[in-house]
């Protein structure tokens, strides 16, 4: 180390030391919180390599670098085993089971010989020094820094914000959580096993449960908005204490106190943690050029989608972009569909109709791959989707919205529709980490082809604002964007002018007809009968799950059973008629 | 998110009110360490003539390193004529919070107290820099650095528990400044290097000397082992147990295990009783001690019960009651002492504290007291020369009674053996 620095660090080297410990153990916990895992696990996973680490170096006499990185490894595997169960857990759940890890892998090193059991391993060399712990904490902060404007970035933002809908947007959920939880296994290894060779001596208490909180306090009061965060979390909880200490607070009851309010008091007024502070005070233009999740398109705005001419209808030996044959879903005793048989063709506008409860959803449900049908056979394109999770069937080029809709809320408008392309993205991740050239651009592509989508649907304003700003209506729109920026082959819509008046609902009606002037085959679920009939070149009815009608929109809106289905079977009889409705 | 972290923060600050690592101090000496404790090493005063500052008093040496110069005053008298000019800067590092605070706080007030004692009596005075470890490894090394590089103390006391002092000990080896352990009986400690001393006694000087007492006080033959089969600390007493016991050739009738964290004993008990032991010797942890007693005494198991480390606390008498009665234990310091040192020293902390001392408070007072001797002795604030002093304190009078350093920096006084009689420790007869 060279002698200024020395002399600066003269007495605090070691809280130095911990500092940058904390911090990647900070960015351990970060690397689950920002695909929404709450997992407890860290200080398991450190514990774990701590002790493999250091028996390595004791037994074995192997060099540190090959010690950590075994360390790392060993800690990346357990994570990943671990992570192959419980990752189908969430919230409080995935908590819990991880907190049980935790006390697992307690008790084992309590209760081997090869760990020293309760007296703990030692003496074990001090090789870990000052460079190592700052090299290896930038190393995370690079990490980050260049992974959120990637593809896998904003997988694992999506993740946080909706699991289901990031699901249906094609990303893998599943391998996405379990790269989030294995990256926490090994830097958590990474920093047990730095801590392991600079204190000298670890013991099963020292990765406890309150260990576990303590990494999860780092990266909360760091903040979860910015790669910074964990390095500001760890460093402020680090320094604390050397903070009392020289502020001459004295060691006793006062200090543990005033920790506890300073994290309350964080909590509280701070829910964005210490990072939402920088945000403030930062100017605005330097922020922007450190602000990595701001997206800048290639070019500006582009053209607006063509007025749409009349869709034709599609003739009956169109090719079928989708087929479902004998389709149908139970639920225990209920029948949600009974033997569904339909094609959709390229190109159409099919409409799908039916009063509440008639399966409309089950049915989108089914074709976007969410639930699987109890008989009969799905094909997209020349695949069967039987077992396939909806992003492979996303992946096969159906897109589609929700009922109620399923944004990423807190990602912006542009980031939703980024997110909706990831079947058309390229990965750029490990590219964007050497910095290689091609990824800014293809970035650029993909911003500029999601600002076109947003552009169709009347958002080119609004690419910045977070989803959650928008009005109603509009969020409705950025979902139709979001899923048209997959360039699906079938984008289903399931009930988009629920809540809409009557004016917004023929805006979107013109809407629906330009996304289907681009070659889009859309599936229209909706209640509104009247935007089906002016819309669509088809309609099928469904009615207690099964298909009661099928044809020309005009032709459908006059059969019988359809009138029946709606108005009741009162209503064929005049004297009754005035008492029959919708249901 | 945010409700969760906060729900869990606060079951972490009730976790740390509740829990607590088991304080790993032990008690009774080994009689065989008392015999030469009483007479100073008479090879020390040879190295005196290398040495003229003693009676100069010269105070501007203070920072030389005066090998040799230092076991002169080891004997008998009260530190000599030292006077330094500037204080002794002394560096104090306990639990004061989290785990291990319950010991940390009276730890700290007896250091304080005997610091206070001796800065009255003049002569050399003392600058205690006071530091919480908060029972965390890491915080140990940090406040071991600070108080070494920033504060330039002459010497450290702490930190409370073994754990934290086999990260921090370590850093006062590598800077060469001697740190004293009050109340840390792992073993290991004083191998951290040659700067690590320790007044406290271990397991496996205390456990012995109780069961050897025991078998003579009580006439002993035939006596059952118990002890909590997944906790280093009581496999490792229990272990020593088993040894002498056979050192005192007892018959064993059975030896039973049960689990730290067990809430009922009664089929081991059960076992034990049908035996007919003499007596039952246990390893166990306090939580453990008191639920055993009060179910062996339900069971009408009324054999005398020797203890482990475990069972050497008030707390065990408050929660078993009648069932502590008869309970032997060793321990390091003889509550009930009344000679002049210790009743000076019980009434002096009780009016300081509110509280009256245990064994913890009693082995840190005698940490300072032994520091002041060492550095009077070197009259000098030398990080080496009071090392070198500790190193060759021979037959110190403390309120744990005549203290020696073994050649491995370890304690070497004797310890007691105790028994519950009408609900407080007595001497064993």
């Amino acid at each position: 180390m060279p002698g200024f620095l020395e002399e600066l660090l003269r007495g605090y080297q070691s809280a130095v030391v911990f500092v940058g410990i904390n911090g990647i153990l900070a960015f351990s916990m970060y690397a689950v919180l920002i695909a929404g895992q709450l997992s407890l696990a860290q200080a398991g996973f450190a514990s774990i390599a701590a002790y493999t680490s250091a028996v390595l170096t004791m037994e074995a006499g192997l060099p540190f670098p090959v010690v950590l990185v075994i360390g790392m490894a060993v800690a990346a595997g357990a994570a990943l085993l671990l992570g192959l169960p419980v990752l189908r857990l969430r919230g409080v759940f995935l908590a819990i089971a991880t907190i049980g890890f935790g006390e697992v892998v307690r008790i084992t090193a309590l209760n081997l010989d090869v760990t020293g059991g309760a007296i703990g391993l030692r003496p074990i060399p001090r090789l870990t020094q000052l460079w190592h712990v700052y090299l290896a904490l930038g190393t995370c902060a690079y990490l980050f820094w260049r992974m959120r404007p990637s593809r896998l970035g904003r997988s694992l933002a999506a993740l946080k914000e909706d699991e289901v809908a990031a699901r249906a947007m094609g990303i893998d959920t599943v391998r996405v959580k379990l790269f989030a939880f294995t990256l926490s296994g090994a830097l958590a290894g990474l920093a047990g096993a730095l801590f392991a060779h600079y204190a000298r001596f670890i013991s099963p208490g020292e990765f406890g449960f309150e260990r576990a909180v303590e990494t999860l306090l780092f990266a909360i009061v760091g903040g979860l908005g910015h790669w910074l965060g964990p390095i500001l979390g760890g460093g402020f909880l680090t320094l604390l204490p050397e903070l009392q200490r020289e502020l001459g607070i004295e060691a006793g009851w006062l200090r543990p106190a005033l920790n506890g309010t300073l994290l309350l008091l964080v909590i509280l007024f701070l829910p964005s943690g210490l990072v939402g502070v920088g945000r403030r005070i930062v100017p605005a233009g330097l922020r922007h050029r450190l602000d990595v999740s701001s997206v800048q398109p290639a070019d500006g705005p582009t053209e607006r989608a063509p007025e749409p001419a009349e869709i034709p209808a599609v003739a009956g030996d169109a090719p079928a972009v989708a087929v479902l044959s004998g389709v149908g879903k139970d639920y225990g005793g209920v029948h949600a569909l009974r033997d569904v048989s339909c094609a959709i063709r390229s190109g159409e506008i099919l409409g799908l109709i039916g009063p509440n409860g008639a399966g409309k959803t089950t049915l989108v449900n089914v074709l976007t791959g969410l639930t699987a049908a109890t008989s009969g056979t799905v094909v997209v394109g020349d695949t069967d989707i039987g077992g396939l999770t909806a992003d492979r069937v996303n992946a096969l080029g159906v897109s589609r919205t929700f009922q109620q809709t399923k944004l990423f809320a807190n990602l912006s408008a542009i980031e939703n529709v980024m997110v909706g392309g990831h079947r058309v993205a390229v990965a750029t991740f490990l590219a964007r980490l050497a910095f290689l050239p091609w990824t800014r651009r293809r970035e650029r592509e993909h911003a500029a082809r999601a600002d076109r989508c947003l552009a169709l649907v009347g958002l080119a304003g609004q690419s910045g604002a977070p989803a959650a700003s928008l009005s109603y209506g509009d969020r409705r729109r950025l979902e139709i964007a979001r899923g048209l920026c997959a360039e699906p082959d079938l984008l289903v819509l399931d009930e988009p002018a629920a809540g809409m008046n009557h004016v917004e609902a023929a805006a979107l009606g013109t809407l629906i007809r330009q996304v289907a002037a681009l070659g889009v085959t859309v599936l229209l679920i909706e209640h509104n009968v009247g935007l089906v009939m002016d819309t669509c070149t088809r309609v099928v009815v469904l009615n207690f799950g099964e298909v009661i009608a099928d044809g020309a929109p005009a032709t459908v809106a006059r059969d019988p059973e359809v009138v029946r289905a709606y108005l009741g079977d009162a209503a064929g009889r005049p004297d009754h008629a005035e008492h029959g409705g919708p249901e | 998110m945010v409700r969760l972290v906060a729900l869990l923060a606060s079951l972490m600050l009730l976790v740390a009110a509740c829990g607590g690592d088991q304080p790993d101090d032990a008690t009774a000496p080994a009689d065989e360490a008392t015999e030469d404790a009483a007479a100073p090493a008479d090879e020390a005063t040879e190295d005196a003539g290398a040495a003229t500052d003693d009676d100069s008093g010269a105070t501007e040496d203070a920072a030389e390193p005066t090998d040799g110069a230092t076991e002169d005053v080891a004997a008998g008298d009260e530190g000599g004529d030292c006077t330094l000019d500037e204080p002794v800067p002394v560096g104090v590092v306990f639990s004061q919070t989290a785990g291990a605070a319950v010991y940390g706080v009276s730890q700290t007030a007896a250091v304080e107290l005997a610091a206070e004692e001796l800065n009255a009596e003049g002569g050399v005075t003392y600058d205690l820099i006071i530091e919480d470890d908060a029972t965390d490894p890491a915080q140990g090394i940090t406040a071991y650095e600070r108080l070494i590089e920033q504060e330039q103390v002459s010497i450290l006391i702490g930190p409370t528990l073994s754990n934290v002092f086999f990260s921090a000990g370590p850093v006062a080896q590598e800077f060469g400044v001697p740190a004293l352990g009050v109340s840390t009986t792992a073993d290991g400690i004083t191998e951290i290097g040659d700067y690590i001393f320790r007044d406290s006694l271990t397991e496996a000087q205390v456990i012995p000397n109780t069961v050897a007492e025991a078998t003579e006080s009580l006439g002993l033959e035939r006596v059952a082992l118990l002890y909590s089969d997944n906790d280093a600390f009581t496999v490792s007493g229990f272990e020593i147990f088993e040894q002498a016991v056979e050192e005192q050739g007892l018959e064993v009738t059975s030896t039973e295990t049960f689990a730290t964290g067990d809430t009922d004993f009664s089929a081991q008990l059960t076992a034990v009783a049908n035996n007919e032991p003499d007596a039952l010797f246990v390893s166990a942890l306090a939580e453990e001690a008191a639920l055993l007693l009060t179910q062996a005494r339900d069971l009408g198991l009324d054999v005398p019960v020797v203890g482990g480390n475990g069972f050497n606390s008030p707390a065990i008498i408050d929660q078993a009651g009648e069932a502590a009665e008869g309970v032997i234990v060793g321990a390091a310091w003889n509550a009930a002492a009344d000679d002049e040192a210790n009743e000076a020293f019980k009434s002096a902390y009780e009016e300081a504290t509110g509280r009256a001392p245990d064994q913890f408070a009693a082995q840190a007072y005698t940490g300072m007291k032994l520091i002041a001797r060492a550095v009077e002795s070197a009259c000098s604030a030398d990080r080496d020369a009071i090392r070198d002093a500790m190193e060759g304190l021979q037959g110190v009078d403390t309120i744990l009674g005549e203290f020696s350093f073994t050649d491995g920096r370890d304690a070497d006084h004797t310890g007691v053996t105790q028994v519950v009689e009408d609900g407080s420790f007595a001497l064993l007869d």
